[in-house]
This record gives structure tokens, C-alpha cells and sequence, in this order.
């Protein structure tokens, strides 16, 4: 077979990190956007720094605080002891938290640029027509702002998947529990088996270009460029 | 429609101070660009916050700073048609229609969606997207949505600048029957004093972020005679076009008046004729080149700037001509004098392509 059952077991685990961090995010990642997208408050600039962090930092860096923050002394561990969920580091739901920190900007920030997009005027129109904010956010901006929400979750789950660095520090290399597909291929390379790390690398590879494609073909100017309008 | 405002908003470098008393159906505000009009309509509609200030519409305060009164837009019933891009593009023309109707508590409901997409005639259009509709098709629907949220009041913002000449006077007439049939009134903001004639009664002027004037709109366009480059334009109704030696004759109520071009797919419409194209003789004159020559009267003068509106009479027709200070005085003029203006067949411009001319007050 093209992959073991060590390989699918990576793989399945990869998708289900990467499908439930973009869950949170799109949950997580709206309110953050929106705020964003309208303040006029000074602490726009702090913030928005704060969320694009994980852009700069080096993944380490990243991993090492937050495993600061849920080891036992750490503010994280500490609420999770009292409320009995007991240590995340290096389990998966620890890892899921700190995917959750390192895609933040991936779906922040293209969320905020598709709401600045809309603009003003239809949230204007929509109020004067006996709209209230929510239902202005529920059938004005959603549906306008769509096409972000489809480009924040394919880039935000694929840099979920393409995670390494915070994955180490965070789940270390537990089979079936924390093991990764970057994970795995790494501990291929370092056993040298070659053939292994080949088939798991083409696997990411054909799913990146995939994505990416899918990324581009569904911006709404490509489909104009297909279809020669 | 009531209504009692005195705001201050303040942005900096421009501070609106607003203080209207106004009662009417059909009321314009006027001013230049940047004179603070749409700061109002947004004041107005519950989407800009004034610093200080009341707000009270038919006897309901919507805004009032002292008492801590804001009430949000969306409670105001106040509809605003804006200038452009204010279609909701998910959405396709019955979708735009009827977001605010069924928003609408049903008391409120009094207008038919059938009957108001007939008047605009938009029956054709009900299932397409809007991204397609041309710029006139745009404005309808906007029009057309706003009413049907059965708002108390009609905010139409510069809603005919987007669009170019022939278009926009085709929508005057939808504009006007569509809030006169189903009785709301409206507040028409432009920087045109045309538009401001035709789909208004009355009008406040705002000029740098001040009233300045409260006035009948046709009185403003005399106010702004001398000012404006256009002078004042008379609006005529012309019908029953004939061809005569190359050129249109159209009846009008003040006699025949001929027409040089572009007029020959139209049997009636309305034109304008500036103020400034009207030359005006004490007796009259042996030979000219121009071909309409009409016996008047004069019924009144007033001044504008630097320049004397002579306010004729021909037939049952009104002109508005305007001559410099010392024509006026060379000429006698006086109201009841007798004079004869002559206007070259090339002055008269065709506004509505359509056979439709806008309903008379």
C-alpha cells in the first residue's frame, strides 16, 4: 500500500487538528475581525499587533510561552487543574489551543480585510431599512463577506496542517495523540527512510497545491477569467 | 412631515451647526459639496451621532443630548435613498425590494409590493441580480426598497448624481409619482437647482455647515441667478412637435417656439432654456436672426448679484430673462411693460428623452 497505518493514523489526526482549530477560529476569529474591521478605538494598533505575532515569531518562540502558560505554574495549567481537565501539554487538545494561537492571523486578518471591503454604506442601508446590527451581520455582511470566510478557513486549516515548530514544542510526537504529518515525515527523515518520508512529503505536497488552487480558482475574479468575461 | 432639529457636530476642521424648523412634503436642502448635507442626512437618520442637540420628527423626539435620547436607525422609519452602491449585491431585485418590507411590522405595511414595482416598472426585472441593472434600473430598486419599508420620512441623497443627463430625468418622474402615490414625504438633498425646482416645494440652504437660507425653491433659483454660470433655467413643457423649414416646432402655453436639433424622436418633453439665452428689445425689432420672438410682459424684477431676473409673461407662459443693471435701465423695465424677448432655436436643451414630463404640483 501507498501508506501505512502509522501514516493514515498521522494523516486522520493532521485533518482533525486542522478541521477543529478552523472551527474555533471562525467562531473566535469573527468577533476579533469585526471589532477590528470597525473600531476607531486606539487599541486597534496594539491588538492587531498582538494578533499578527505568530506571523513573525519563530515557532519556538511561540511554543516555548505557551507551554509556559500550560505547564502546572502557568496561568493556562492552572485553570485547566482547577477545573479538572488536568495538563494539555503534549496531548492533543493542547495542541489544538496552540494551533488555535499560531493560525489567529491567518483567519483574523483576512476576515477583517473582507469586512473593510463591504464598507459602510450597505451596514447604513440595511439599518434604515428596520435591520438590527445582528440581523445586518447575519444577512448583509455574511453573505457579502463569504468569499472571505472561504479563504480565511482553506488558509487557516492549511497552515494548520502545515504546522511543525509549535507542534513539537507543544504535543511532541505522541502516536495517534499529538504525531502530525510534518511530524512524521521529520521522524522519517531522521531514521532515513527515505521511501516513507517520499510518500508522505508527495501527500502534503499534491494537498498544498490543491488548496491553493481551490484558493484560486474560487476568488471570484478568477471565475470571471475562466469564463473569458 | 414636522420637523424641529438643532444639532452641532463638530469633525475637527468642519462643525455642523444645524437649527431647521420645517414643515412640508416635498423639502430640498441645498448647498454646495463638503457644505454639510449628507452630515445631516446621517444625523438625520440615526447613523452619525450629533455632539449636542434635538431631534424631533411629527412629534417624536428621535434625538435629544440632554435627555440621553438616541433613538437607533433602525426604530427611526426614516428610508434613504443614496447616490450609488447601495444594492445589496447577494441579493437579486425582489430579494433588494423586499429586505425592508419584511422588516416592517405589519401596522405599518400600506403599500402593495405589486402595485409599487407597476408604478416603477420593474415587473421584468424581479429575478435578475443587480450587478446587471443599468444605473437608472439601480436607482429605482433603491427607490423602490426605501418606500417599501413604509418610512415616516424619505431621505433621498443626491440620489440623480451618479447618473448622466437623459437618465436622470427619467427618473425624476418615479421619483416624484412614486412618493406622491403613496403619500411620503420626502427631503430631496442636491446641489442642483434644477432638481431642486422640480421635485421640491421648498428648501434650506446649508453653506458651510449653516442654514442660510429658508425659501421656496423656485424663489432660490432667483436668489442664485447671478451666481450660478447656468443663470436661472426655465423649465418648459413643449408637446405637439411638427417639422417646419428643417427646424421643430413645438406648442408651448406662451405661443409656437422653434427648435433646432436633436428633438425630431420626440413628440413632447421637457426643456430648459437659460435665463441668459433670452435677449430682450423695447420695441420690436425690424430683423433677426434669431427664430422665436415673443411679445411679453413684464410681471416682476428682482436682483441677483450683479444681474436684474426680469420675470416675463407670454401668454399663459413664464419666462425668467436676465439683462445687467444698466440694460435694465436702458430698456425701462418695470412689471407691466410690454417687451420682446427673442430666443435663438439652438438654446432650448431636451431633459427627459421619454415622453414623460415630471407631474406638474
Amino acid at each position: 500500500m501507498f501508506l501505512n497505518d502509522s501514516d493514515l493514523q498521522t494523516i486522520w489526526l493532521t485533518i482533525r487538528l486542522a478541521s477543529i482549530v478552523t472551527i474555533i477560529l471562525l467562531i473566535v476569529g469573527t468577533p476579533i475581525a469585526w471589532w477590528l474591521a470597525r473600531t476607531g478605538s486606539r487599541l486597534k494598533w496594539p491588538i492587531s499587533a498582538v494578533v499578527a505575532l505568530p506571523l513573525v515569531l519563530p515557532p519556538s518562540v511561540l511554543g516555548f510561552y505557551l507551554l509556559l502558560a500550560m505547564g502546572p505554574y502557568g496561568p493556562v495549567g492552572h485553570l485547566t487543574r482547577v477545573l479538572g481537565i488536568g495538563a494539555l501539554p503534549f496531548t492533543f487538545w493542547g495542541l489544538v489551543l496552540a494551533s488555535v494561537f499560531y493560525s489567529l492571523p491567518f483567519m483574523v486578518q483576512t476576515l477583517q480585510n473582507a469586512f473593510e471591503a463591504i464598507g459602510d454604506r450597505p451596514l447604513e442601508v440595511a439599518a434604515t431599512l428596520r435591520a438590527s446590527p445582528l440581523d445586518t451581520f447575519f444577512t448583509v455582511v455574511l453573505p457579502m463577506a463569504m468569499h472571505g470566510y472561504l479563504t480565511a478557513s482553506i488558509l487557516t486549516f492549511a497552515h494548520t496542517v502545515g504546522e511543525f515548530g509549535v507542534v513539537l514544542m507543544i504535543g511532541g510526537n505522541i502516536p495517534g495523540a499529538t504525531r502530525v504529518a510534518s511530524v512524521q515525515i521529520y521522524d522519517y527523515v531522521e531514521a532515513m527512510e527515505y521511501a516513507h518520508a517520499h510518500r508522505m512529503s508527495a501527500v502534503m505536497l499534491i494537498f498544498s497545491f490543491l488548496v491553493l488552487l481551490a484558493l484560486y480558482i474560487w476568488r471570484p475574479n478568477a471565475r470571471n477569467v475562466i469564463r473569458g468575461e | 412631515m414636522n420637523l424641529s432639529l438643532a444639532v452641532r457636530k463638530n469633525y475637527g476642521h468642519f462643525t455642523l451647526a444645524a437649527d431647521i424648523n420645517v414643515t412640508g412634503d416635498r423639502v430640498g436642502i441645498f448647498g454646495a459639496s463638503g457644505s454639510g448635507k449628507s452630515t445631516l442626512v446621517g444625523i438625520l437618520a440615526g447613523l452619525m451621532k450629533p455632539d449636542s442637540g434635538e431631534i424631533v420628527l411629527d412629534g417624536d423626539c428621535l434625538f435629544n443630548s440632554a435627555k440621553k435620547i438616541n433613538v437607533p436607525p433602525q426604530l427611526r422609519r426614516i428610508s434613504i435613498v443614496f447616490q450609488q452602491h447601495s444594492l445589496f449585491p447577494h441579493m437579486n431585485v425582489r430579494q433588494n425590494l423586499l429586505y425592508g418590507f419584511k422588516r416592517t411590522p405589519h401596522e405599518y405595511r400600506k403599500i402593495c409590493f405589486d402595485e409599487l414595482v407597476t408604478v416603477l416598472e420593474l415587473e421584468k426585472l424581479l429575478e435578475s441580480g443587480v450587478n446587471i441593472l443599468s444605473g437608472g434600473e439601480k436607482q429605482r430598486v433603491t427607490l423602490g426598497r426605501g418606500i417599501l419599508a413604509n418610512p415616516r420620512l424619505l431621505l433621498m441623497d443626491e440620489p440623480l448624481s451618479a447618473l448622466d443627463d437623459s437618465l436622470r430625468f427619467q427618473i425624476i418622474p418615479y421619483l416624484k409619482s412614486v412618493s406622491e402615490r403613496f403619500g411620503i414625504p420626502y427631503l430631496f438633498i442636491s446641489h442642483s437647482l434644477v432638481e431642486m425646482r422640480l421635485m421640491t416645494d421648498s428648501a434650506i440652504v446649508i453653506e458651510n455647515g449653516l442654514v442660510s437660507k429658508q425659501t421656496q425653491s423656485d424663489q432660490l433659483a432667483r436668489i442664485y441667478m447671478g451666481e450660478s454660470c447656468a443663470g436661472y433655467i426655465n423649465l418648459l413643457e413643449l408637446h405637439s412637435m411638427k417639422e417646419r423649414n428643417g427646424l421643430c416646432a413645438y406648442s408651448w402655453e406662451g405661443g409656437e417656439l422653434l427648435l433646432s436639433h436633436g428633438n425630431r424622436d420626440a413628440e413632447s418633453g421637457l426643456f430648459e432654456l437659460s435665463s441668459k439665452d433670452i435677449i430682450l428689445f423695447k420695441q420690436h425689432p425690424e430683423a433677426i436672426s434669431a427664430r422665436n420672438l415673443l411679445e411679453c410682459t413684464v410681471i416682476s424684477v428682482f436682483e441677483s448679484n450683479s444681474k436684474t431676473g426680469v420675470e416675463l409673461a407670454a401668454g399663459s407662459g413664464r419666462l425668467v430673462a436676465e439683462v445687467v443693471k444698466d440694460a435694465a435701465n436702458e430698456l425701462d423695465i418695470m412689471p407691466g411693460a410690454r417687451l420682446f424677448a427673442a430666443v435663438k432655436a439652438s438654446a432650448f436643451r431636451r431633459l427627459s428623452k421619454k415622453d414623460k414630463i415630471p407631474a406638474k404640483d
